[in-house]
């Protein structure tokens, strides 16, 4: 153990500067705190302090990344509150001695620096950093659902101030190394590892006994100060834009908040110790674990492509966009930004232009960031066509031009001939079935779904449908794809509305369904943002228009014909045809809006309801939002449609917004307790109808008494 | 006060006062550096409390409960304030904290009392009627000298006066210069996010109207006051003739986070004490801290606006937070002598979510 522990880091001494480097070592190329990394930083400070003559320490990393934060993989097995006190108090003990040595102490980071590692550069008394934006730095602790607990949340305020920490902090935002040195994340950047030691060597031979700012006589803090109007007046609006932004949903981010404000009037000592405090009992808690399974271990298996066919190259060059609305336009974009030739074709030279000008307004922004001459020549790669023949010799079709199957057809029979050798078609439909739309193809092994997300340049996930004769070599290079142009991808098989459309569709019907029951709009919208809905629904339901719902369940009834239970659908239908509010593209929907701004709910949906619902409580309906979508993911599985749990997390988090720290709703079944949702279910199925109803995998699990992600 | 009514202070068991924000110049227990500063005996003790807007209610009720219990027989109880002096808040306490704000959802109270317009309907101009009728009575009840007999001038050490009138009023308020008062919680309702935090117990209303002012909630002014209770027989010892008798007290919590809705609680709670009907009392002063708390109290106790704050109330005369509650039983004793009316109620909104009132007799 001593052995192995005292390898992850490395004593080095200068004997000429008595200067020390401290290289962080971990195994397998890899910086990672767990328990060990603790004892190590201890024993290597114990090392330290028996060494005369110090002059100073140099913190480095002997791999590509500086520190990438905490094991998860401790985090995620850890339940024992004192144990997990005992390991977090002796890391963050090694960070204090580290910082108190008496001499000046730098931080090198050549490489990203995340949670407990920028943290560790936190407790070092100047940060040098690599001028190179994918060296990324911050404290992303609150998007796993634990907060920074080896001081992060006492220094960083105590150096950049309470607002700009707590904006850090709260929303867990990791920024490039230069923009890391704008606001103050680091001191100084330089152009290579060699100067980065340069830098670190004539900072500490200009700063013999440095103390932190902390730790000396007469410390200010950068205003306002702890105790000032100001400061108090900062945290009540702090705290009441937080709530506004998470409905309470998000443990994490207020629990950082409440230990930035708390520790500000504590000596530092203790107020390290109340941030320990704030950071077990979610370090052990189940929602912990369950934002680091989906947004850590299922994330970056997905992105690796686990379990999933790889193929060396995707051999994409060219790519064609059908349909130059916003997906068709942001599509191109992203697909040029991967180095694609890319045809963007429409029937409309309007559209064209509009979709263009999406185009270079993308190119404009990223103009910012990368120089104009990248932008141009991204933007150069992309060509608005009106021409069939312009898409000949293309790698890469992606149609999204309007749903409809007989339009579709036509597309696929004239663009299908100009392909290249071994081209593929794929369709971004969102829920016409892909065997169905391969029925006009000549090659249907290489047809293959493409569900991309709007808005898509923002949104995360691809949802990769497989017709029924789909290859894996056309599966293989669609993923590839995906993985270039930085999507996180889920893949299942066909049917109506595959995994995400069918999902989102029970939630927004089960909104307006909730308004025909009578229940208080405001109350269903609220409701949802409680149960960490990131968008309510009747607000996303005017935003994708209920024009497109009607029209999609109208598509529907000739696959599912009438075995849908979407009693929602009524009201859409009536809002759509009586009342012509149709969403927020139409200027009225659910909502009110003035100069396409939205104002509020429209007072006259509570004639469009039944009489008073039994029950109507936040908590009832925040229950009944989540649940129906659950059913419907566990409807799914029993379909086979969804082919791997990590793909019903991912896909309704990352392309639904289904509540973020729930971790999905299959995490979210498994904290109701299957045993105890079967009958709660049952119950809703007999109250309101059998979308409730429980699929059998969730009776059989509930029988066995098991849960997903036992 | 000795001087004034003609007794020798040395007869007072204790000094009580209310006083709210204890920092700054009025922190550490006002109340016995008063009693010092005044040239009472230093045998005479003194004890500040806070019940936030009640308090100066609460000093009236605390020194009637320790004459009728027997423990004491003479207290002088009433409160201060000096708003322009020590700031609203700058005392600090949990309601600063935020996971007290988000357990428990605490406002600030303007935005409490623009959610109560919003839940129970009440409209701008609803509001700045009452508050110009505020302004009215107080400016005809200045006129007449109804508030004179109260009224103890400060003057400086020369004997010159400072203050010997109420200065808060405006006389020329219409409803048109109110109407042009800009919301004064909008800002830091709406940008600021604070709204946001009444959604977890009042999860129905979708937005907030924004209806109160700086001219239909109470003034920022400084204020003290002093109220003498004794016993019957300290009162014949020193030859004092009562002016009235306390019926009835009453405190109650409330819902925190729309806070002012206690008076009501309050009232029902001292009235069942009384063995009292809303009707038997002749007159009400509710505190005015916003327009709309009077105005739904009126609507929920069924009590005609005739008999409530005859004189105006704290939009158009203040309400300096320590010394309110003590200064509006002064108020409605003063109106039920010029009216020869018998009972009266007073009652307060309090901070944190508690309502606090008292009923008296004309002996």
């Amino acid at each position: 153990m001593s052995d192995q522990s005292q390898a992850m880091v490395r004593i080095e001494l200068d004997e000429q500067s008595h200067i020390a480097t401290l290289w962080l070592q971990g195994a397998g190329g890899v910086n990672k705190i767990g328990p060990a990394f603790g004892q190590a930083l201890l024993a290597a400070l114990e090392q330290l302090q028996q060494l005369g003559g110090l002059s100073g320490v140099l913190v480095a990393s002997a791999h590509r990344d500086f520190c990438v934060g905490a094991d998860l993989d401790y985090v995620y097995r850890e339940r024992d509150a004192q144990s997990m006190f005992t390991m977090v108090s002796a890391l963050s003990r090694g960070y204090r001695q580290l910082e108190t040595l008496g001499v000046p102490v730098v931080a090198l980071l050549c490489g990203s620096a995340l949670g407990g590692g920028y943290e560790l550069a936190l407790a070092c008394h100047h940060r040098v950093a690599l001028d190179d934006t994918r060296v990324k730095l911050g404290l992303p602790e609150v998007t796993l659902g634990v907060i920074p607990g080896a001081g992060g949340t006492q220094r960083l305020p105590r150096m950049l101030g309470f607002q700009a920490a707590l904006e850090l902090i709260t929303q867990g935002r990791l920024l490039p190394a230069p923009a890391a040195k704008a606001k103050g994340l680091v001191d100084a950047l330089v152009a290579s590892p060699e100067a980065a030691f340069e830098a670190g060597r004539s900072w500490i031979l200009e700063h013999p006994g440095h103390q932190q700012p902390w730790d000396k006589k007469g410390f200010r803090w950068p205003p306002p100060a702890p105790d000032s109007e100001d400061a108090r007046n900062m945290f009540m609006a702090g705290s009441a834009m937080l709530y506004k932004k998470t409905a309470g949903a998000y443990p994490a981010a207020e629990a950082a908040f409440c230990a930035v404000q708390e520790g500000a009037r504590l000596s530092f000592d203790r107020a390290l110790e109340l941030e320990i405090r704030h950071f077990v009992p979610l370090g052990v808690s189940q929602g912990a674990k369950d934002m680091v399974r989906t947004f850590f271990f299922h994330k970056s298996a997905a992105d690796k492509l686990e379990g999933l066919p790889r193929v060396e190259s995707d051999e994409i060059r060219k790519v064609a966009v059908l349909g130059a609305g916003m997906m068709g336009a942001g599509l191109g974009w992203l697909c040029a930004r991967a180095g694609c030739d890319v045809v963007l074709r429409d029937i409309r030279q309007a559209a064209l232009d509009q979709g263009m000008a999406h185009c270079a307004d993308q190119a404009r922004r990223l103009a910012r960031k990368k120089g104009a001459d990248e932008a141009q020549r991204i933007l150069a790669r992309i060509r608005p066509s009106l021409e069939l023949e312009d898409l000949r010799g293309t790698d890469l079709v992606i149609e999204a031009v309007f749903e409809d199957v007989g339009l579709k057809h036509r597309v696929i029979r004239e663009v299908e001939p100009l392909l290249a050798p071994g081209g593929i078609f794929a369709s971004n439909t969102s829920a016409l079935p892909i065997t169905d739309l391969a029925q006009a193809s000549q090659r249907p092994e290489r047809f293959i779904g493409m569900h991309f997300f709007s808005p898509v340049e923002r949104m995360p996930l691809l949802e990769v449908i497989l017709g029924a004769v789909t290859d894996d070599a056309t599966l293989g290079r669609a993923l590839a794809f995906g993985r270039r142009i930085r999507k996180t991808p889920i893949v299942v098989n066909d049917g109506f509305g595959f995994f995400t459309s069918r999902v989102f569709a029970a939630y927004i019907l089960e909104g307006a369904q909730l308004v025909a029951e009578g229940h208080a709009p405001a109350l269903i919208e609220w409701a949802a943002r409680v149960a960490g809905m990131a968008v309510p629904p009747l607000q996303v339901f005017d935003e994708i228009s209920l024009r497109l719902g009607k029209h999609v369940v109208a598509g529907s009834r000739p696959y599912l014909g009438d075995q849908l239970d979407i009693p929602g659908a009524d009201l859409v239908v009536r809002m759509v045809d009586e009342f012509e509010r149709a969403g927020r593209a139409d200027g009225a929907g659910f909502y009110e809006y003035e100069d396409g701004r939205r104002r509020g709910l429209w007072p006259g949906l509570a004639d469009l309801a039944g009489g008073p619902p039994a029950e109507s409580t936040v908590e009832a309906l925040a229950f009944r939002l989540l649940a129906v979508q659950a059913c419907e993911v566990a409807r799914t599985l029993d379909e086979g449609i969804l082919r791997r749990n990590r793909d019903a997390e991912l896909g309704a988090v990352l392309g639904l917004g289904f509540a973020p720290a729930s971790g999905g709703p299959l995490a979210w079944m498994d904290r109701q307790g299957l045993a105890l949702l079967v009958p709660r279910l049952d119950q809703l199925a007999a109250d309101h109808g059998r979308r409730y109803a429980p699929a059998q995998v969730l009776r059989d699990m509930a029988e066995a008494g098991r849960g997903f992600f036992d | 006060m000795p001087e004034r009514t003609g007794f020798d202070p040395c007869w007072v068991d204790d000094v009580v006062a209310g006083c709210v924000t204890q920092a700054g110049e009025q922190g550490a227990c006002v109340a016995r550096f008063a009693v010092l500063e005044a040239g009472y005996p230093r045998e005479v003790p003194g004890v500040t409390h806070n019940r936030f807007c009640g308090s100066g209610l609460e000093a009236v009720n605390h020194a009637a409960a320790m004459v009728a219990s027997g423990y004491q027989d003479l207290v002088v109880a009433g409160g201060v304030e000096s708003m322009s002096r020590v700031k609203m808040g700058s005392d600090g306490g949990a309601w600063w904290d935020a996971a007290t704000q988000w357990s428990i959802g605490a406002v600030p109270q303007g935005i409490s009392a623009d959610l109560i317009a919003t839940i129970h309907d009440f409209s701008r101009e609803e509001i700045d009627a009452f508050a110009l009728r505020s302004q009215r009575r107080a400016a005809a009840a200045q006129r007449a000298g109804a508030f004179e007999r109260s009224i103890v001038p400060v003057v400086d050490k020369a004997g010159l006066p400072l203050l010997a009138a109420d200065e808060h009023l405006r006389p020329d308020a219409s409803l048109e210069a109110l109407a042009s008062l800009k919301p004064a919680f909008a800002l830091m309702g709406e940008r600021f996010g604070l709204d946001a935090l009444t959604r977890r117990r009042y999860p129905q209303v979708e937005r907030i109207r924004h209806v109160h002012t700086a001219g239909n909630s109470s003034g920022i002014v400084d204020g003290a006051t002093a109220v003498l209770l004794g016993n019957q027989a300290v009162g014949l010892e020193l030859g004092l003739k009562p002016r009235a008798r306390v019926a009835a007290i009453s405190v109650v919590g409330s819902e925190p986070l729309i806070m002012l809705t206690g008076p009501m609680e309050a009232s029902r709670r001292a009235l069942a004490r009384a063995g009292m009907q809303p009707s038997d009392i002749d007159l009400y002063e509710v505190n005015e801290a916003f327009a709309v708390v009077p105005m739904l109290y009126m609507r929920e106790l069924g009590v005609d606006p005739d008999r409530v704050n005859v004189n105006g109330g704290a939009i158009a005369l203040g309400h300096p937070l320590g010394a309110t509650g003590a200064m509006l039983l002064g108020t409605v004793l003063d109106a039920l002598e010029d009216r020869g009316l018998a009972t009266g109620l007073v009652t307060l909104c309090i901070g944190g979510g508690m309502g606090i009132a008292t009923i008296i007799e004309r002996v």
